[in-house]
C-alpha cells in the first residue's frame, strides 16, 4: 500500500495530471477510449455473429477480428497501467475497479473459449453452437458491466 | 449560440433533467456502449469495403448495419440529453461542432454509399477486387467515426469545452 501511495504521490503523477499539455492525461485517456472501441467493438461483432446475426457471414472468418480485439486490449493494458499509477492508492481500495477488472478478464476468457469451441472448429455440432451462444451472451453482458464500472470510477475519484 | 445556450439551460426541462443525479452517469455509460456497438458493427462493413474479409459477400456484412444504426440512435438520444442538460459545454465549443461535422461527414458518406454505390457493391462477386470508390467510402467512414470519438473524448480538454 505504501508503494501504491508513493506511485500516486510521485513526481510523475504531478506532471501527468497537472500538465497543461493535451499530450499527457487527455491523450492517454483518449487512447484508452480508442482501445475500448477496438476491443469491445470487435468483440460485439464476434458475439453477435455467434448469436446468429449475419448468418451468411462465415463464422470462421470472424477469427480475423481477434487481431483487433488483442490490439485494443494491448492499447488498454498499457494506457490502463499509466492511468492506474496516477491513482494507485485510491483504486487499490475501490471495489468498482475490481468489478471492472474481473468483468474484463471473464469477458475475454469467454471470448477465447467461444473462439476455441466454434470459430476455430469447422462445422461445430449444433449442441456446441447452442452452448456457445450462452457464453457469447454472457460475454456481451460482462463487457457492459466493464464499461459501466469504468465510467462510474470517474465519479468515485477522491 | 451563447444566447440560445443560456435560454436552454434556464428551461424547466433542462433543470429537471440535470437535477436527476444518476441520469448523467447513466447516459455516459450508454453513450460508451452505443459507441462500441456503432464502431464495431459499422467498422466491420467499412473494413469489408476497404478490401478486408475478401470472400465474404457484402450483403452478409450488411446484416450488422441495423445494430450500427441502433448504437447510433442510443448515442443520438443520450447526446441530446447531455446537450439539453448542459448546453454551455457544447454549443459554444469548436470541438463539439467539429464532432457534429464528422458525424455529418459519416452520415453523408453512408447516404452516398446507399444511394449510389450499394447496388453495384452488392452485385460484386464475394472474392472480387474492391473498386477504389468503395475503398474510399470504407476508409472515410472508419476515419470519421474515430474522429467523432476523438472530438467527444477530448472535448473537455481542447479549446473552450471546459
Amino acid at each position: 500500500m505504501a508503494f501504491l501511495r508513493s506511485l500516486q504521490d510521485s513526481a510523475f503523477t504531478d506532471w501527468f495530471l497537472g500538465s497543461d499539455s493535451i499530450w499527457t492525461y487527455p491523450t492517454i485517456l483518449t487512447l484508452h477510449t480508442v482501445g475500448m472501441a477496438m476491443l469491445v467493438g470487435a468483440s460485439i461483432v464476434v458475439h453477435l455473429r455467434v448469436l446468429d446475426v449475419g448468418p451468411g457471414f462465415p463464422i470462421e472468418r470472424v477469427r480475423a477480428l481477434y487481431n483487433i480485439i488483442w490490439t485494443g486490449f494491448a492499447i488498454n493494458l498499457v494506457t490502463g497501467i499509466v492511468l492506474f499509477v496516477t491513482e494507485a492508492a485510491d483504486r487499490a481500495v475501490d471495489p468498482v475497479f475490481y468489478v471492472k477488472l474481473a468483468s474484463i478478464a471473464l469477458a475475454l476468457w469467454l471470448g477465447v473459449t467461444v473462439k476455441r469451441r466454434v470459430i476455430d472448429r469447422v462445422n461445430a455440432p449444433s449442441g456446441t453452437l447452442r452452448a456457445a451462444r450462452l457464453l457469447s451472451l454472457s460475454s456481451l453482458g460482462l463487457w457492459t458491466v466493464a464499461i459501466v464500472a469504468g465510467r462510474l470510477m470517474a465519479y468515485l475519484k477522491k | 449560440m451563447a444566447g440560445f445556450s443560456t435560454w436552454l439551460e434556464s428551461t424547466a426541462i433542462s433543470k429537471a433533467l440535470f437535477g436527476v443525479s444518476w441520469l448523467w452517469p447513466a447516459c455516459e455509460s450508454l453513450h460508451f456502449l452505443g459507441l462500441c456497438v456503432l464502431i464495431g458493427c459499422a467498422g466491420v462493413l467499412d473494413l469489408r469495403l476497404m478490401g478486408f474479409f475478401r470472400g465474404v459477400a457484402i450483403r452478409d456484412v450488411k446484416a450488422f448495419m441495423p445494430w450500427a444504426i441502433a448504437g447510433f440512435c442510443v448515442n443520438l438520444v443520450t447526446g441530446a440529453l447531455f446537450l439539453i442538460m448542459q448546453p454551455h459545454l457544447y454549443l459554444t465549443s469548436a470541438v463539439w461542432w467539429s464532432k457534429v461535422g464528422f458525424i455529418a461527414l459519416a452520415g453523408l458518406n453512408a447516404m452516398c454509399f446507399e444511394s449510389r454505390l450499394s447496388g453495384s457493391a452488392l452485385a460484386l462477386a464475394p472474392d472480387a477486387d474492391m473498386p477504389t470508390s468503395l475503398k474510399i467510402v470504407g476508409a472515410l467512414s472508419l476515419f470519421s467515426w474515430f474522429a467523432v470519438l476523438y472530438c467527444g473524448r477530448m472535448l473537455p480538454y481542447l479549446g473552450t469545452g471546459n
